[in-house]
């Protein structure tokens, strides 16, 4: 495929930029992670860390997977990707038609889950493939470096923005756009999304329903003094607020979505003179058996009658727990808000 | 060439730092440097030019090399080589300050020289022309804001208006220095930096298209310190604090020069005490040249054009 349509598909993917209310304004992106994958690709075979004939791999369950398909299809390299059940048939499916490899870790490590177990996998096909390169969204800072191009159409289209609500994973997609946007509005106020049992803003680690969003580990793209605030959703919060935006708006989202969307409604009302600007990085597409499916929800218990109007303020990440909970951060370190020491990095 | 050559004058704008410098990547995913010049219209270089018959071409000063290769690139874009004169160039645009002397001097003297032979050139043309001339120019020669490539003169993007209007108040950080625009090397940008132009781009073009002098401002800020890393300026961030503290748009530098620009609405009512406040705080910084200036001069526009 030549250069000028290959980046005529790319440009396809950029986010449609709409405003839910007065000073709320969504970028909705048919894939978030094509551009840090595009550019992860780009940079590594710019600095030859990898070759033509380079094997790359990466673990994820989710988006990042399928942006790096499509970019390995683009650049023809060979795929590898490592993942756990969370990575659903469709997804699976859709992966392997772009010739990408996927394996599935069977079962959790005995200590650190599935991510860590399929981490060990990733290490053991490093040590099998000599000419072995890991792309690693947690780590690598062309991840976050990538969103220059989404905060210059942000700014392209907005101008003057106040605030920025994303969902954390990597911490890429807020920390990147949000140091760009920062350099022109110092006072830019950062709001993230994150779960309970993540160890991203310091909860401890326990299993997790609402993928997406949330770690079991902290990565070096996460830049916690980028935040003003943080919040935790849970899973039958994210997914009600899903179906919601997709009753009230028709937008069919994935549950990163439904959990930013959640938060950036109601940090929108509370400040009215402020130009919200949330990102929706995926559509709703992998989501049709579980989050719209009403059997599914309440079958397991993840269908609430209504959302709750506010967060409940915590002083503490310890004391955040249940249902929609939010801290102060104040561009606090992670040191400063938990003490000690922090293992931060995905090792293999 | 259609009558007899007749003698013309030629004007031409300087600058005072750019807004915008970086590199990006365009749509065919070469890299390219480009900048957007800050205009100071009250800086200028006006050139004279008699017509002969003649194959010598004085210059004076004579010194003004660049100058005179544009005037014989002039004339062979016109196949008018039996044609050569005399050029005096006058200017009151001080070199090696980044403030676009010889990109003045090039583009009043390819103005005056076709004048004289009854031609007409594009703004385009006359890049090109200039660029040829001296290798690397700024934007000058555009009425309209374009983001410009500096070292090859095209237009990489067209804004398609003109820049908002601007008060500035110009300074050299660094008086007894000059910088050598030829021999300066050209910027290395890290990849992260390179992304941010791209936003920075991004809100360059939102500024101008609604003429949003504050958000010109931060990019004008933003880029000049992103250039801290390769020619910094000595007080560049004390400037940009006073800057904020009187409440000015932004600090624009000249990326390869010793000016920086503190920007201010012109529409502003406490214009003059703002001016008064930064010049008495620079003074406290030992800093005595500055002058105030207007991005578009009408009247010196009307005067010449």
């Amino acid at each position: 495929m030549n250069r000028r349509t290959r980046n005529n598909i790319l440009d396809s993917y950029r986010p449609d930029l709409v405003a839910l209310e007065d000073n709320l304004i969504a970028a909705v992106f048919p894939l978030m992670k094509i551009y840090p994958a595009e550019f992860c690709i780009r940079q590594a075979m710019q600095e030859g860390a990898i070759q033509a004939d380079s094997l790359l791999i990466e673990t994820s369950s989710g988006t990042m997977a399928l942006g790096l398909a499509i970019v390995a299809k683009w650049s023809g390299h060979r795929l590898t990707i490592v993942t756990d059940s969370a990575c659903d048939s469709a997804l699976r499916r859709r992966l392997e038609d772009l010739g990408t490899k996927v394996e599935i870790v069977p079962a959790p490590a005995a200590n650190g889950g599935y991510q860590r177990a399929r981490l060990d996998r990733l290490r053991q096909i490093r040590d099998e493939n000599k000419n072995c390169w890991w792309v690693n969204q947690y780590d690598n800072p062309a991840n976050s470096g990538s969103y220059g191009v989404l905060a210059g159409q942000l700014l392209d289209m907005l101008g003057r923005i106040d605030c920025l609500i994303g969902s954390v994973g990597s911490g890429g997609s807020v920390c990147g756009t949000g140091n760009y946007l920062r350099a022109l509005f110092p006072e830019l106020h950062v709001v993230g999304v994150d779960t309970f049992g993540s160890v991203l803003f310091g909860q401890p680690d326990r299993p997790r329903q609402l993928r997406g969003l949330g770690n079991s580990l902290l990565p070096r793209n996460l830049e916690h003094a980028m935040f003003d605030e943080a919040h935790w959703v849970s899973a039958a919060e994210a997914f009600t607020a899903t179906r919601l935006l997709h009753r009230k708006t028709t937008l069919f989202r994935g549950a990163t979505s439904g959990a930013v969307w959640m938060v950036a409604q109601r940090w929108a009302a509370e400040h009215p003179k402020a130009r919200v600007v949330c990102l929706f990085p995926d559509d709703g597409a992998r989501y049709v058996e579980t989050i719209y499916n009403d059997d599914y929800l309440s079958n397991n218990q993840l269908l609430l009658p209504h959302l709750p109007q506010a967060p409940r303020k915590v002083l503490h990440p310890l004391d955040a727990s249940d249902s929609w909970s939010s801290i102060n951060w104040n561009r606090r370190s992670y040191q400063e808000v938990m003490g000690g020491e922090a293992t931060v990095g995905a090792t293999v | 060439m259609g009558l007899r050559p007749r003698p013309a004058t030629g004007v031409a704008t300087a600058h005072y730092g750019e807004l915008f410098q970086g590199q990006i990547e365009d749509e065919t995913g070469q890299q390219r440097r480009c900048l957007v010049s800050l205009p100071c219209d009250s800086l200028f270089s006006r050139v004279v030019f008699r017509p002969q018959f003649t194959a010598d071409l004085t210059i004076k000063p004579e010194r003004k090399h660049k100058a005179e290769r544009a005037v014989r690139l002039t004339l062979e874009r016109f196949n008018a080589t039996d044609i050569g004169g005399d050029v005096t160039i006058f200017s009151n645009i001080e070199e090696g300050k980044g403030c676009g002397s010889s990109t003045a001097d090039c583009v009043a003297v390819v103005r005056a020289v076709t004048i004289a032979l009854g031609e007409r050139l594009s703004e385009e043309d006359v890049a090109r022309i200039v660029v040829k001339a001296e290798t690397s120019s700024d934007n000058t020669m555009f009425r309209r804001a374009v983001l410009f490539a500096f070292r090859e003169g095209e237009v990489v993007e067209d804004f398609a208006r003109p820049l908002p209007y601007l008060a500035a108040l110009g300074i050299d950080l660094l008086p007894s220095a000059v910088v050598d625009t030829l021999n300066y090397a050209p910027a290395a940008y890290y990849w992260r930096e390179i992304q941010h132009f791209q936003a920075l781009v991004g809100a360059l073009r939102k500024a101008i298209r609604t003429g949003d002098r504050e958000l010109l401002g931060r990019v004008a800020s933003a880029s000049a310190t992103i250039n801290e890393r390769f020619l910094p300026k000595p007080l560049f961030h004390e400037v940009k604090r006073l800057a904020s503290h009187v409440g000015a748009l932004g600090v624009a530098a000249a990326h390869s020069g010793t000016v920086v620009s503190i920007l201010l609405d012109p529409r502003d009512s406490r214009l003059n005490h703002k001016f008064d406040l930064l010049q008495a705080k620079l003074r406290e910084l030992g800093i005595h040249r500055t002058f105030r200036f207007q991005t578009h001069d009408h009247s010196l526009q009307m005067a010449t054009v």
